[in-house]
This record gives C-alpha cells, sequence and structure tokens, in this order.
C-alpha cells in the first residue's frame, strides 16, 4: 500500500514541480521589457515575412498575444512582404489571414518593398504606401522614412534629402529592405547602398534604421551614431546565417522572431520575440547620447 | 609603338584590365571602392561612353560603305535577322527566369539580356573562323544585338525630371552637322565641339541615355570605307589623319574602356542572385536559341545563308554571340541604380565570360573553322557578299 501511495504521489509532485517551472518559465518569457507607457509611440517591426506558411501564423500569433499587453497600435514592415505569387488570394493568405486579429484591433500597417514584392502593391490599401514607393509618416515625436531600396534612383535620393531636411521631430527612423550593414552569411552589408544612404542620414541625425533581407535578427553596433537593426525573420529563416562579427551587437538566427518598440521620450525601448515567445534580445537606446 | 602594345590596344586589354582591378578592389576595400565608383559613375558611363559608342558607329558606318565589309547591306539581311532573334530569344528567357521566381522588380533589367560583348565577339569569330564569311556574320548578328539593347535603353528610366522638349536641341545639332558638311568641313572638330555639346544636353534634359548623343551626328562625320574589324586590324592608314574621329579618339577611348570597366564591373562575390542566373541563363541558352530558331525561319523562307556557313557553323556562330561582359555592364548601369539588383545583374554580365568557352568546346566537338578542315581555311578575306556568288 505504501509503496502503491507513493506510487501515485511522486507523479502527482512531479506534475506540480512540472508546471510550477513551466508557469514560471512562460513568465519568464511572456515578461514584457519595454516600458510600456500610455503616451508613449508603440510599434512593432516585422521583415521577410509573406511566406503564407505556418511559420508566418505563428510569428503573427505571439504578435497578437503580445499585442494584448503591449498595444502597439502600427506595424512597420521591411519588405519581402509577400513571397510568391501575388494574387488578390495571396494577400489573403499571406497577409490578412495571418494578422487578422491585429487588423481587427486597428493596427496598421506600413510597408516598404522588398525585392519578392511588386511594385504595384504599394496600391494595396492595407500596406498604407499611398500609393508610392517612398513616402514618410509621423507618429508624436517620430517620423518615419520608408525608402525603396531596390530603386535608390536620383528622384528617391532627392526627395530623402529634402524630407530629412524638412523634418522637425526628435526622432528619424528610416527603413527599408536591404540593409546597409548586416552579417547575414547570404547577403550581408549593402555597401553600395550605405555609400549613397549614410552620408545622408548621418548628415540629418537618423537616430534608427531597420532593415530584412538577411533572414536573421542581428542588432548592428552604432555606426556613425546610427542604430542598426536587421529584422528579416518574421517569415522566413536562416538558421545558422549569423556570421558574428565586430560589428554583432547581438543577434538570433535560431527561429524567427519580431520587434516590439517603443518610444518614450529621448528613449527608445526595444523587445526582440521568438516565435515561441522567448525573448532574445531587448534594450534601450537614448537619443541625443551619440555613441 | 612595341607589337605588344598595339596588341593590347587593338584588342582593348584595358577592360580585362580595369575588371580585374574592380573585382579586386571590390571584395577588399568595398566601401572605398563604391566611393570611387559611384563618383566616377556620370562622367564615365553618361559622357565618355557617348565617345566610345560614337567609335564604335563610326567604324560600323564605314563598313557599310562601298568597298566595306558590309557592304552591300542588303546582304546582312540574314544575320541582322539572326541578330533580332537572339535578342529575342535572349529577352523572352530572362522575363521566363524572373518569372518562375518571384522577384518582380528585376523584370526591368530584360534590356541586358540584349546586350552582346562586341569585342569578345570578334575576337572569338578570329579565333575560330579566321577572316572568313563566318567571321562577319558573327559580327552582324552582334552589331544588331547592340543595336536592339542601344534602342532599349535609349529611354531612361531613373531621370529625376525629364523634358521631352528638350529633344528640339538633339534636332539643332543635327541641322547644324548637316550644315557643316555641306559647308565641306572634313574636320571633325566642329561637329563635337558645336554639334556635340547640343545633343549631348538635348538626350540628358529629354531623358535619353546621353551615352547614344554622339549617335545622331556620327553620320556627318567624315568616312572612309573600310574592312570592319575592330580586333586586330593593323594597318589603317586612310584613316590615320589628324582628322579622322578613329584615329583622335583611338587612346582616349582606350582611357575611357579601362575606367568604364573600372566603375561598372566590381560586384560583391557573394553578390550574386535571381538577376544573376537570369542573365546568365538568357545569354547562354537564350540567344543561341534565338539565333538558331530565326535562322531557321529565314532559310524557310528563302533567305540564303553565306558560303561556307552551314548549320555546324551557325551553331559555334550562335554560342560565340553569347558573352554579355562589356555591353551587358553597360546596360545594367543604364537600367538599374547603384543597388542590389544592379549588382546581381552585373555579375550575371561578368559570369557570361563561361560562355566564351562554349564556341570554342562546339567549334572542336563539330569541326569547324580552324578545328575543321585545312582545306576550308583558305585565308579569303571574305564579306558576306561571298556567299552569294
Amino acid at each position: 500500500m505504501v509503496s502503491r501511495a507513493c506510487d501515485v504521489r511522486i507523479p502527482r509532485l512531479l506534475i506540480v514541480v512540472g508546471l510550477v517551472s513551466a508557469l514560471a518559465v512562460e513568465f519568464r518569457a511572456q515578461d514584457l521589457s519595454v516600458p510600456n507607457r500610455s503616451d508613449s509611440v508603440k510599434f512593432a517591426a516585422i521583415g521577410d515575412n509573406g511566406t503564407g506558411d505556418q511559420p508566418q501564423y505563428d510569428v503573427a500569433n505571439q504578435m497578437d498575444l503580445w499585442h494584448r499587453r503591449f498595444p502597439f497600435d502600427m506595424v512597420i514592415m521591411l519588405g519581402d512582404n509577400l513571397y510568391g505569387r501575388q494574387r488578390p488570394a495571396d494577400f489573403v493568405t499571406k497577409f490578412e489571414r495571418p494578422y487578422k486579429p491585429l487588423l481587427a484591433a486597428g493596427v496598421k500597417f506600413y510597408a516598404s518593398l522588398g525585392n519578392h514584392d511588386k511594385t504595384s502593391n504599394n496600391t494595396y490599401e492595407p500596406f498604407n504606401m499611398g500609393g508610392q514607393r517612398y513616402y514618410s509618416f509621423a507618429r508624436s515625436n517620430a517620423r518615419f522614412f520608408v525608402l525603396d531600396s531596390n530603386y535608390l534612383d536620383p528622384a528617391q535620393l532627392a526627395w530623402i534629402r529634402r524630407v530629412l531636411g524638412d523634418s522637425k521631430e526628435a526622432w528619424k527612423i528610416a527603413y527599408f529592405h536591404h540593409p546597409l550593414y548586416s552579417d547575414g552569411g547570404r547577403h550581408g552589408s549593402e555597401v553600395d547602398l550605405r555609400v549613397r544612404l549614410e552620408p545622408l542620414f548621418v548628415n540629418y541625425g537618423v537616430n534608427v534604421v531597420y532593415s530584412g533581407h538577411d533572414h536573421i535578427y542581428e542588432r548592428v553596433k552604432p555606426q556613425k551614431g546610427i542604430y542598426y537593426f536587421v529584422a528579416g525573420s518574421a517569415g522566413e529563416l536562416r538558421q545558422g546565417d549569423l556570421k558574428r562579427s565586430s560589428l554583432t551587437a547581438a543577434g538570433f538566427d535560431q527561429d524567427r522572431s519580431f520587434m516590439l518598440n517603443e518610444i518614450a521620450g529621448d528613449d527608445l525601448f526595444f523587445q526582440v520575440i521568438s516565435r515561441t515567445g522567448q525573448t532574445v534580445d531587448q534594450g534601450v537606446i537614448h537619443r541625443g547620447a551619440r555613441p | 609603338m612595341t607589337r605588344a602594345w598595339r596588341f593590347s590596344v587593338e584588342h582593348y586589354l584595358v577592360l580585362p584590365l580595369g575588371g580585374l582591378i574592380a573585382l579586386v578592389w571590390a571584395n577588399t576595400f568595398e566601401a572605398s571602392y563604391f566611393q570611387v565608383s559611384q563618383a566616377l559613375a556620370f562622367v564615365v558611363n553618361d559622357v565618355g561612353m557617348a565617345f566610345v559608342i560614337a567609335y564604335l558607329a563610326q567604324e560600323v558606318i564605314e563598313a557599310t560603305l562601298p568597298g566595306g565589309t558590309l557592304h552591300p547591306r542588303r546582304h546582312t539581311l540574314v544575320p541582322v535577322i539572326a541578330g533580332v532573334g537572339g535578342t529575342l530569344g535572349a529577352v523572352a528567357v530572362y522575363a521566363a527566369y524572373i518569372q518562375s521566381t518571384d522577384e518582380h522588380v528585376l523584370l526591368q533589367g530584360w534590356p541586358i539580356a540584349c546586350a552582346v560583348d562586341l569585342l569578345v565577339c570578334l575576337a572569338i569569330g578570329r579565333i575560330i573562323f579566321g577572316r572568313s564569311a563566318a567571321s562577319t556574320f558573327l559580327l552582324v548578328l552582334a552589331i544588331a544585338g547592340d543595336v536592339a539593347g542601344l534602342l532599349t535603353i535609349s529611354r531612361r528610366h531613373f531621370v529625376a525630371d525629364a523634358h521631352p522638349a528638350a529633344a528640339v536641341l538633339i534636332v539643332a545639332a543635327i541641322g547644324v552637322s548637316a550644315w557643316l558638311r555641306r559647308a565641306g568641313l572634313r574636320s571633325m572638330w566642329p561637329h563635337l565641339l558645336l554639334s556635340g555639346p547640343l545633343t549631348w544636353l538635348g538626350c540628358y534634359r529629354a531623358g535619353i541615355h546621353p551615352a547614344l548623343s554622339l549617335l545622331p551626328i556620327v553620320p556627318f562625320l567624315a568616312h572612309t570605307a573600310r574592312d570592319l574589324n575592330v580586333v586586330a586590324d593593323a594597318d589603317r592608314p586612310t584613316h590615320r589623319t589628324a582628322h579622322h574621329f578613329e584615329s583622335v579618339f583611338e587612346y582616349p577611348v582606350q582611357a575611357i574602356a579601362f575606367l568604364f570597366a573600372l566603375v561598372n564591373a566590381g560586384v560583391f562575390v557573394r553578390g550574386f542572385g535571381t538577376g544573376t542566373w537570369a542573365v546568365l541563363t538568357a545569354s547562354l541558352a537564350g540567344r543561341p536559341a534565338g539565333v538558331l530558331t530565326a535562322v531557321a525561319i529565314a532559310v524557310a523562307a528563302g533567305l540564303p545563308l553565306p558560303r561556307r556557313v552551314g548549320w555546324r557553323e551557325l551553331i559555334v556562330i550562335a554560342l560565340a554571340a553569347s558573352p554579355t561582359l562589356s555591353f551587358g555592364l553597360f546596360v545594367a548601369a543604364a537600367v538599374f541604380p547603384a543597388g542590389p539588383l544592379l549588382i546581381e545583374t552585373r555579375m550575371g554580365a561578368l559570369a557570361t565570360a563561361a560562355g566564351a568557352l562554349l564556341p570554342l568546346a562546339a567549334a572542336r566537338i563539330l569541326h569547324v573553322g580552324r578545328f575543321g578542315d585545312l582545306a576550308a581555311q583558305e585565308p579569303v578575306r571574305a564579306k558576306l557578299t561571298e556567299g552569294h556568288a
């Protein structure tokens, strides 16, 4: 009998311990590191997401879960918003369906064009591109500059120079598909674009740059005072492709991920969440403290 | 002048030299390479290349004069058809390749598939066929492809503010050159100094690629009938005058060609992508298939092939027209601004160098030209007209 009682108790104990451990892990995983202030600018960032496959849906589910605790009202899309065919039905399976809860909650998506996107997708209303390849918009004390890095023609360069010069917002944030700095093994840094864009970003005081293209997450050490993120794994993933170098501040290439960001005064907080809900990177950028 | 120097000038060895330096530089000190190349790009591609294209156009025009290799012009019909067919084949394969992927932004790069490297074609033709009708066939085919390429890029897609009305300056330049020619001036300088700036400005402001700007005035320059052979044509006494465009610009064109390769050939080794494979497939498969199909249609329609040019020779000719190389680099820079699309398509253009080996292998397997019957290699200074004797 005793032994039988023990037989029963041990599994129960194990179950209890297991449940407590799992809850603890879950709690840690779900820990929000951004301050989540009421008057801040909150946004998520996703790149290379539009596969229509299960991992994209998994990431989208995580975004929805986190959105309930951290009510970001917009998502910046870093390009390759749709892979493969881009018929009306594909916009449903690769965008509208995975992000349905967010769209239903009124979250606005602001897309940039990747090399897999049709240029004509700029007229797709939920991408909020206004029919433009490149555009800018402002939120409170931040202005976002959305570029088309596929085709950085003189007209676009002239536009960038003009809108950066005209911008009065405290935070200047640029995002586009091809990374100026990246340790992704497949693509890496687009130096030819960097030669064109970096001097403008430095001259006009751009604070943060987000890109995709390499299917990894990487936070690059500040370059000439500008913070660079590569976040190209919200759908696609090139596992193990991050070739860490002296540029790398942090990185994650083992699973898909997306970014949560919050601008509160002179601070930009960021938290990077994996497909399974783990926090894989977090931190804060102080504006004006040029590294 | 040493023979080696003459050889390097006539074979434009500055091109591979500049290309090699660019490749090494871009993959070692990439930031400095792109700073320099992007700073020089406008001067080289939009100004300097106007002289190179005018230089080549002058040679083609002279070859069509009585006594020239391409005279009478009606005998160039089959190779022109072959060239058009090759261009269509290459463009079709390029478009099909891009469509089979989902990188739609690369579709606008289709003019790159039109490009044929004239100098490489000539060199291959000379190695395999010597101075035979097959060589001339290959030359005309290549020119036809390049003319198609030039036409497709004539309208630039990324000019910030085009003013079509500026084309009136081109008309004015043509008028000035026509008047100069009517006045009996043999010197090219009034054409270049008066008409040149007008037509360049007209093209630039009208959104036409300024590298094409001297083409409208080339027909008004002084001409002398000639054997068209850019490569290894050592003796051209009729062109050695201080007033002749070819004579004056022989070395400046070499310098521009070197800078052109330096500015345009620098690509990352890791920079390959869909555009690379599309250009490569279009050039190595699409163009040869298009050439052979077009010739088959022309022959079926009753047009004769030149003498000593049969289907085995045509297969080798079709393969010899596949390298895109320098002209591909030029067209790529005309359709894509600096960025990853330009890098990967340029890489495709450079990779077509591998296509230079295909005609040599085919000639050996098919026993064509120097690899064939010795009796067929009699040193004829053949023109296409021979085929119709």
